[in-house]
């Protein structure tokens, strides 16, 4: 007799933990994501996204904690998380030589779906994709996107009820990216599936999450809505580069007594400032300058965006080859790369 | 069970696809057998009263071809297993092992696959020899043997399948396979009799399933039994020895796909 168990949450962690050697790739993470929601993880490469996608998609077993997908346990029932996810790997995992739709046929027998039904499932993908015209050709003559596609696709034959998308559009120009955006917000309309994303790009998560978790080193630096992040940094953003570096202390110091602003970010020559009114911070800002003989080169107000969020949370920008190199972390990485 | 059978032709499907599309392939991975037959058949041609002082009525190149045949398959087999490492690097091992299937399934599937591709190539090979002027008395004998050829290969891509989840790269793939294949095949009555090797080489290639698959395919291919080994005991010993492989594959496979590559 199976009990009908109502699942409050489609993911769970509690104090999620892997560790490869002395790395700490993932540290101590707890999380939950609601049934039907789109959520994030944002962060560099390294910070440990494809890791925890790993251990919730049964791939990796975790050194410590417990991970719940759908409500089951990716260590102990690892056959039934499998049976009720789908997951859409970092790099293209189609096979060139077959067409796309002996692709999709593949995926549609691994995941068991019955066969009279495998037809109009694949036919139904194809549709949503726009890849019927050309189900018929091999893979090797699709682009990248029309990849991505046929990839995302084949994530959602067995109608998971939660997608793992792992940096669903890194390598795409950025039309082919915004087309999978619209994709993906269809698939999530349609089939009304909770997705589960990583990404390093502020945008792709800004535009689809419903809530985003900032993770870097392993660690998650904050949980909530894209909203809700850009809010709580103050109302403007005012970033500013300046000339003379010998009373940048003096300056910084006081600038943080200028009451409107919330919170300052210094990099070198670049300085951040999250105000509530920046207009009225500008003149403040020229005044304290002028006085302690800082040459302003430029001066900027803008509304913030997640870039700034990140910035503010983890003290850097997010960027691919960040400035703070990991010797440890890439090395780790390269040990696990190197076949 | 049913579904460990489904999942099983799920990958042997996939396998079977991928054979059908790479259509070079099939021909890279039949030169090396030709030149065999080809170039040493006819080169070893004086050696005939050598196979005749074991018995033999022939040809030198009737008695070997069963041996090319068995080579074609050994190799074949034992190098198949090595997109195994092309699907874990490149996603498809983590894309089926997300999904329902046993990872037991993945594993058969490939040596089910391997090994009817290998009998596929030994085809080609005994066509091949037949062109090239090989008799072959009794035409009836094809589907037993592609049958033994089938089974032999099996056995082989176990092994193959099992090197390649082991090893994490290529370099170590194929210094493995070739520090088992060819010994393998040399230490076996494929291109000389039994009778001619020294006793210890000879007890040694009584301890090797080549040795058995040879003498079983030559004496449905000619007729002619050798080194009094009975068909029934080399059946015998070529099954238990692809009931291990099978086995051993399958559990190597499965234990080693669950560490992160």
């Amino acid at each position: 007799m199976r009990l009908a168990i109502k699942v409050l949450y489609s993911i769970e962690t509690k104090s999620l933990s892997k560790s490869f050697g002395d790395l700490n790739a993932v540290d101590d993470i707890s999380f939950s994501v609601d049934n039907k929601e789109i959520f994030g993880f944002l962060g560099p490469n390294g910070a440990g996204k494809s890791t925890t996608i790993m251990i919730l998609t049964t791939l990796l077993k975790p050194t410590f904690g417990q991970a719940l997908v759908s409500g089951f346990d990716v260590v102990t029932q690892p056959k039934q998380v499998r049976e009720s996810i789908g997951y859409v790997q970092q790099e293209s995992t189609v096979d060139e030589y077959l067409t796309g739709r002996e692709n999709l046929l593949l995926q549609a027998r691994l995941n068991h779906i019955p066969k009279n039904l495998i037809k109009q499932r694949i036919d139904e993908v194809l549709e949503l994709i726009e890849l019927s015209d050309k189900q018929n050709d091999a893979v090797v003559t699709y682009s990248g996107g029309m990849r991505k596609r046929l990839d995302i696709a084949g994530g959602l034959l067995h109608r998971p009820k939660v997608l793992f998308l792992d940096e669903p559009t890194v390598g795409l120009d950025i039309q082919t990216r915004r087309k999978i955006w619209e994709y993906i917000k269809k698939i999530h309309k349609e089939f009304d599936m909770t997705i589960f994303l990583t990404t390093h790009y502020m945008e792709e998560a800004d535009q689809l999450c419903d809530r985003i978790g900032i993770i870097d080193c392993g660690k998650i630096q904050v949980i909530d809505t894209p909203q809700n992040m850009k809010s709580a940094m103050g109302n403007e953003v005012i970033s500013l580069v300046i000339e003379n570096q010998n009373n940048e202390k003096i300056f910084l110091s006081q600038l943080k007594e200028i009451e409107l602003i919330k919170n300052i970010n210094e990099d070198q020559n670049k300085i951040t400032l999250f105000a509530s009114k920046g207009t009225e911070v500008i003149p403040k800002i020229f005044q304290i300058a002028s006085n302690l003989n800082i040459k302003i080169k430029s001066i900027s107000l803008k509304q913030p965006t997640l870039d700034d969020v990140f910035i503010s949370y983890t003290g850097h920008e997010i960027r691919d080859d960040d400035g703070k190199f990991n010797r440890k972390r890439e090395h780790a990485k390269m040990k696990r790369l190197r076949a | 069970m049913n579904s460990l059978f489904y999942d099983t032709y799920t990958i042997f499907w996939r396998e079977l696809k991928r054979y059908k599309k790479s259509r070079s392939g099939v021909l890279i991975r039949l030169i090396q057998p030709a030149i065999w037959i080809i170039v040493i058949g006819n080169t070893f041609s004086g050696t005939q009263p050598l196979i005749q002082s074991v018995g033999f009525e022939g040809q030198y190149i009737e008695f070997m071809a069963p041996g090319v045949i068995i080579l074609t398959a050994i190799f074949t087999s034992i190098f198949g297993g090595v997109n195994t490492l092309w699907d874990r690097r490149y996603g498809f091992m983590n894309k089926a092992l997300t999904s329902p299937i046993s990872r037991s399934s993945i594993a058969l599937g490939k040596m089910s696959a391997i090994s009817l591709i290998a009998a596929l190539q030994a085809s080609l090979i005994l066509g091949i020899a037949l062109a090239i002027g090989v008799t072959f008395p009794n035409p009836i004998m094809i589907a037993p043997i592609m049958a033994i050829v089938i089974l032999f290969s099996l056995g082989f891509s176990g092994i193959s399948v099992m090197i390649a989840a082991t090893a994490k790269s290529q370099e170590t793939f194929w210094g493995m396979i070739n520090f088992l294949g060819m010994p393998l095949f040399m230490l076996s009555p494929a291109l000389f009799p039994l009778e001619l090797l020294p006793d210890w080489l000879a007890s040694v290639a009584k301890l090797n399933p080549v040795t058995y698959t040879v003498l079983l395919v030559r004496e449905m291919m000619t007729g002619v039994s050798e080194g009094g080994v009975p068909a029934v005991l080399s059946i015998a010993v070529i099954s238990v020895f692809v009931l291990i492989m099978v086995g051993l594959a399958s559990y190597v496979f499965t234990r080693e796909v669950n560490k992160p590559f």
